[in-house]
């Protein structure tokens, strides 16, 4: 098939491609020399733009392109496609049943709108307060996980798989458990706290602990992630330096906390990277906790408001103008990821 | 600065069921100020010795003193030692100012403006000023050494440790940082223990050597002593390049028979030899001398077998009996880089008895060791 492509390119640019050399093993030899225009034949216009593009992106530009540009279309029609058009519909005034938006009169009411909403800057406060939190008690507990299996506990794999499994559940069923373990009745959690003469608590119907609630409960379900990147940290930090520094005379927390946490910069961005589009994506875990639209009181997202608004209420291009948001939120915690990535050359 | 003192020094690692012993029974007492040189073959515990030393090893059996004090149980943290390591193990997110300073952080009360001050006199002691704002992988492999041995000498401890930290460089460097590592230690004067496989290494910078081998102390002497009055057979063959050529050979009437040749042994070196008769004749390359005709019991008909030039000297391979095929025993022989001898030809291999070394083949004890009459220059003590 890639022969008969081929043939086809060749016939379409046929003064400069038609002399080269065809390798045994089926590759063409590209010599800089061969593309050079030879005066007095004429390289066509197809051949002028392929010229053109090979030297601004590379030799191989147009004759690789078979391999990546039908998936590059369809990714960028279906992923950023959508997404523009998602911002379209968030410039106009489209709710209800209208059969479609109103392209004609395009303004930015429903970010005006959003801010003038205390639901949408609840939702928005708790996103952040989730992100944050979430994400930071997550990497603390991750690593105090990881750095004591790292010291050689007993049983060390087990650990590690009993807490790398939570990761592996679904949102439902972890949020399902949840739901269970904080019943203000009958749960767990609320017996054992009883046991110290605490509680009961109303976990996820008191406003001012359901999110630290929700928090626990996705900490609890992705500390073995971070500990399994911090892991792979420690150990790729020679013992050397544990022992460099045991013999300058550092204490134990003093080791680590000077020595071998700051080794651990590359994991703790890779790590809280991924565990903030986990939070972001929490939408999962509060509509399986409620199984509906409108999670607890005081844990409003704004994933769950998009959702809501959308379809719920039909306000069609007030729910594109929060996703428009929440993308840009997203875009600002994996920017400077791969900004800095790009930097360090993994990229 | 103070004596360090190792009085039969035990470790055991244990390996499920199974007792390694990695240092056996060692002890040995190194000066204030002294530069010991512990050398063995890979594997022979030399650094489980050193890490047993940092503290980086719990003690099985034996003590350990530094100043008359015990520190069998003191942590490595407070042993006032500091260590080199092969691989240099410097901080890779500090600068080497704040490599060189952690230590002193670390374990001292020195206000934060002294400690700066004495990082950058150590900096400027080892030429290495300028570096002192970089992070150790903007340094060459070069100038990594020279940090590591910053970090360790600022903290003007009470014994240094150096486990290899040569071994990393080129031999260019390698043999200018030796003599340099010389001098500083001279100017110091601060107890150092040196761990290398590198014999050069050992014959050139230390006070003395101790030779460990499979766990246990083989000598501990200058280097000179070493090399030239042997403990044993292990020693003799370790120390030197190309090493000692070794026969078996049995006593009869005065002559050692070996299975090419007979050795006539005069009376005074049958007296050191007491009642053994299965003995190991040991001679040094360089003692061998090639002449025209043989004129003696201690000349031997050889056939040069190979020649390897090395500019200052040859090595050349001789052959007893070049029938044997790949039996033959082969004699190595040190000459100068202008004597030409082709491979093939014959020649006399003269071995004068006042160079011989014997051993006693069961236990590998030295029983008689070359004389030292033709070098009374050398100071053996």
């Amino acid at each position: 098939m890639f022969d008969n492509l081929r043939r086809l390119f060749a016939a379409l640019s046929p003064s400069s491609r038609a002399d080269e050399e065809v390798r045994p093993d089926g590759g063409v030899v590209s010599e800089e020399s061969a593309r050079q225009p030879d005066s007095g034949s004429d390289p066509g216009p197809v051949g002028r733009v392929t010229e053109a593009l090979n030297s601004r992106f590379g030799s191989d530009f147009t004759e690789s392109s078979v391999f990546w540009l039908l998936p590059f279309l369809l990714m960028a029609l279906f992923v950023y496609g959508a997404i523009i058009w998602n911002l379209l519909i968030s410039l106009t005034d489209y709710r209800g049943f209208a059969n479609a938006p109103d392209y004609s009169n395009l303004d930015f009411e429903m970010y005006a709108r959003a801010l003038g909403d205390p639901g949408f800057i609840d939702a928005a406060i708790n996103t952040f307060v989730l992100l944050i939190g979430f994400t930071g008690v997550t990497l603390v507990v991750g690593l105090v996980l990881a750095i004591l299996i790292d010291r050689g506990i007993r049983f060390e794999n087990s650990f590690r798989t009993i807490y790398l499994l939570p990761m592996s559940l679904s949102f439902v069923v972890t949020a399902q458990f949840w739901l269970w373990m904080y019943n203000y009745n009958n749960g767990i959690v609320n017996s054992v706290i009883g046991v110290f003469g605490l509680g009961p608590v109303s976990w996820l119907g008191n406003q001012a602990v359901v999110l630290p609630a929700i928090i626990f409960a996705l900490m609890w379900q992705f500390s073995g992630y971070a500990m399994v990147v911090y892991l792979a940290g420690l150990r790729a930090i020679p013992s050397e330096h544990y022992e460099a520094a045991k013999v300058d005379g550092a204490s134990t927390m003093k080791m680590y906390w000077r020595v071998i946490i700051p080794q651990l910069k590359g994991a703790t961005i890779s790590a809280a990277v991924v565990l903030m589009v986990f939070a972001m994506k929490a939408f999962d875990f509060l509509y399986s906790l409620v199984g509906g639209y409108r999670p607890p009181n005081g844990a409003d997202i704004l994933a769950t408001k998009m959702v809501r608004e959308a379809y719920a209420n039909l306000n069609w291009a007030y729910g594109s103008a929060i996703a428009i948001v929440l993308f840009a939120m997203a875009l600002s915690v994996i920017g400077p990821y791969l900004v800095y990535e790009y930097r360090r050359d993994n990229l | 600065m103070a004596t360090l003192e190792l009085d039969s020094v035990t470790k055991v690692f244990q390996d499920g069921n199974d007792e390694i012993v990695a240092v056996d029974d060692v002890s040995a007492s190194v000066d204030d100020g002294e530069f010991l040189v512990v050398v063995g073959p890979s594997g022979c515990g030399k650094s489980t010795m050193l890490r047993m030393i940092a503290g980086l090893e719990s003690i099985t059996s034996g003590t350990l003193s530094l100043a008359d004090r015990v520190i069998n149980d003191v942590k490595s943290q407070d042993r006032n030692i500091a260590m080199v390591f092969q691989s240099y193990a410097l901080y890779p997110h500090m600068s080497v100012r704040e490599n060189m300073s952690f230590g002193l952080e670390e374990s001292t009360d020195i206000p934060d403006d002294e400690i700066q001050q004495m990082v950058s006199e150590t900096g400027e002691l080892l030429g290495i000023s300028e570096l002192l704002d970089r992070k150790p992988s903007e340094l060459s492999g070069g100038q990594q050494q020279r940090v590591a041995l910053g970090r360790a000498i600022v903290r003007d401890p009470e014994v240094f440790l150096m486990d290899e930290p040569l071994s990393n460089l080129d031999a260019k460097l390698r043999a200018q940082m030796r003599t340099e590592l010389q001098r500083l230690q001279d100017d110091l004067g601060v107890t150092t223990i040196y761990v290398t496989h590198d014999q050069t290494e050992a014959m050139t910078m230390g006070d003395r050597i101790a030779i460990l081998n499979d766990g246990r102390l083989q000598q501990i002497s200058t280097p000179l002593e070493c090399y030239h009055k042997p403990a044993n057979k292990f020693v003799a063959g370790f120390l030197g390049e190309p090493s000692m050529n070794f026969f078996d050979v049995t006593l009869q009437d005065g002559v050692l028979r070996g299975d090419s040749f007979e050795y006539p042994i005069s009376s005074d070196v049958q007296a050191n030899l007491g009642d053994t008769t299965d003995l190991v004749l040991g001679i040094r390359p360089e003692d061998i001398e090639l002449v025209e005709s043989a004129s003696g019991d201690h000349d031997f008909e050889t056939v040069v077998d190979v020649i390897e030039p090395m500019g200052d000297e040859n090595t050349v391979y001789l052959q007893f009996d070049p029938d044997a095929g790949e039996d033959a025993e082969t004699l190595i022989a040190s000459t100068d880089g202008f004597t030409r001898v082709p491979e093939g030809d014959e020649v006399i291999a003269q071995i004068p008895e006042d160079a011989i070394h014997i051993f006693d083949r069961a236990t590998g004890d030295a029983l008689h060791n070359r004389s030292l009459d033709d070098a009374e220059t050398i100071d053996l003590e």
